[in-house]
């Protein structure tokens, strides 16, 4: 374990990025842990708000959980005060956001929800679904805007407040915010999913019927010492697909833009030079790191729309069996 | 379990839990479900909307149909009135100018026998003039007034001869 000071430098470094460089000269430049550093979670030892731990599990406040709070909040928010003005409209046709909500609630009940789950538990599933999708897509997507990095360098050279200082802005700058770069958090939305499907299943053809479905009826008895394993197997086998597939291409997008700046600190101090390190921040990383955020757009919202798309697939297939 | 990034996280795989079910809890009952109806309920409107143009529609051509008919029957009716009328005008006619001819041959008949008889008094009248001139005449060139029988019966012999002359 990193003592706090270490910490707190380690999280300066990262919120500096480019032109920063000349400051770093000085101080030993170790890529690897600036970069966990900014795509793991804040550590326990060091939360933003420390609570009990109950039954040895603790339940301090760390990054990610107020990143949580924090997209789930501002989900709230928004979308609650668009859909009241929404209501509250005369006119049969709706403008602007409001229209944009209208569209996602559709797009995604009448191509994402009816095709998969049928029309008797459209509306049931659909809530479910569209909150998965807005919580992904902006938690995704938030961990692309370097917020706290701005915040650590308003703290730094505007505050005038020491690294190691026990500022809030300072108290809230180390560990990524990306909360799905976390498979401690796509787990449990994993979670979620796989408790739906076993709602569903039981809302559409009892509890018992639900697990009889889970394997084809009337085959000679041989095959299903065979088929009961498979099928338990992919029941578990799909939440960890879930859990591994988000977490492993947020965590993947982030190490790779921030592997691409580190470039910069790693030529300053291997060569020496502070315009070497600038150079080849503004000729390479910069443009390589801005191609890959690009990029990164793009993976956010499919990895969103994925991860949706198959929670509705799976819950369709526990209503709709096929056999 | 020294990196973070597959440190195991109880805490904040709980709070994850929580927090993503206290949201859809909310967002399900002040923004999903509220939207869904509305949508629904719109979706509703437009179909009745345009069911209801479509029983306009349909309602029009009827209407449009029954209308048509309604000026094709009042037309041949009309047609029907016109041809009874002429007819009957016709009759009228006829028979007017029946009663009108019948009329002037009875005007005609009647001038015609009050010509004859005109002229048959005239006649006689004429004769008798022409009578009494001759006597007139024939007195005086003979000098001698004849007696009143001698001169009926020169009157009545004359007028016999002028009558069997006549005839």
């Amino acid at each position: 374990m990193m003592s706090a000071a270490q910490h707190a430098e380690e999280a300066q470094a990262a919120a500096e990025h480019v032109g920063e460089a000349e400051h770093g000269a000085d101080e030993a430049f170790n890529a690897g842990e600036v970069i966990i550093e900014h795509v793991s979670n804040s550590s326990l030892d060091h939360p933003i708000l420390h609570l009990p731990s109950i039954a040895g599990i603790d339940f301090s406040v760390t990054k990610h959980v107020m990143m949580l709070w924090l997209v789930a909040g501002g989900l709230f928010v928004v979308i609650t005060l668009a859909t009241r003005r929404y209501l509250k409209q005369e006119r049969l046709v709706p403008t602007g956001f409001m229209s944009a909500l209208e569209w996602l609630v559709q797009v995604i009940r009448d191509s994402m929800v009816l095709p998969n789950v049928g029309p008797k538990f459209v509306n049931t599933w659909t809530p479910l679904i569209l909150t998965l999708l807005v919580f992904i897509l902006v938690s995704n997507a938030i961990g692309l805007v370097p917020i706290f990095e701005v915040l650590g360098l308003v703290d730094r050279y505007v505050l005038s407040n020491a690294a190691d200082s026990e500022s809030l802005i300072n108290s809230v700058l180390h560990g990524g915010s990306t909360t799905t770069a976390n498979y401690n958090v796509t787990a449990a939305l994993a979670i979620i999913t796989f408790f739906s499907i076993i709602v569903a299943g039981t809302m559409a053809h009892g509890f018992v019927k639900h697990w009889k479905n889970l394997v084809p009826s009337g085959h000679p008895w041989p095959i299903y010492i065979l088929l009961i394993p498979i099928e338990l197997m992919s029941m578990f086998v799909r939440p960890f697909a879930l859990t591994m597939r988000l977490a492993a291409n947020m965590t993947g997008g982030h190490i790779a833009i921030l592997s691409i700046l580190s470039l910069v600190f790693i030529f300053n101090q291997v060569f020496e030079s502070a315009l070497l390190g600038t150079g080849v921040g503004f000729a390479v990383a910069v443009p390589l790191a801005v191609g890959i955020s690009a990029l990164e757009i793009i993976v956010v919202m499919v990895q969103a729309y994925v991860f949706t798309l198959l929670t509705s697939v799976f819950i369709g297939m526990a209503i709709n069996v096929h056999h | 379990m020294d990196n973070p990034l597959i440190q195991p996280d109880p805490g904040l795989f709980i709070w994850t839990i929580l927090t993503f079910l206290v949201l859809l809890f909310l967002l399900a009952k002040f923004a999903w479900g509220p939207l869904l109806k509305a949508l629904e309920e719109r979706q509703e409107t437009i179909r009745k909307s345009l069911d209801d143009a479509d029983q306009a529609r349909q309602e029009l051509e009827r209407l449009h149909q029954e209308s048509a008919q309604i000026i094709a029957a009042a037309r041949g009716e009309a047609q029907s009135i016109v041809a009874k009328s002429r007819v009957a005008a016709d009759t009228v006619r006829e028979d007017l100018k029946q009663k009108a001819k019948e009329e002037a041959e009875v005007l005609v008949r009647g001038a015609q026998r009050q010509i004859q008889l005109e002229t048959a008094r005239a006649v006689q009248q004429i004769r008798h003039e022409v009578v009494d001139l001759s006597l007139a005449v024939a007195s005086k060139l003979i000098k001698k007034n004849l007696t009143q029988e001698d001169n009926d019966a020169l009157i009545q012999d004359s007028l016999t001869q002028i009558d069997a002359s006549q005839n």
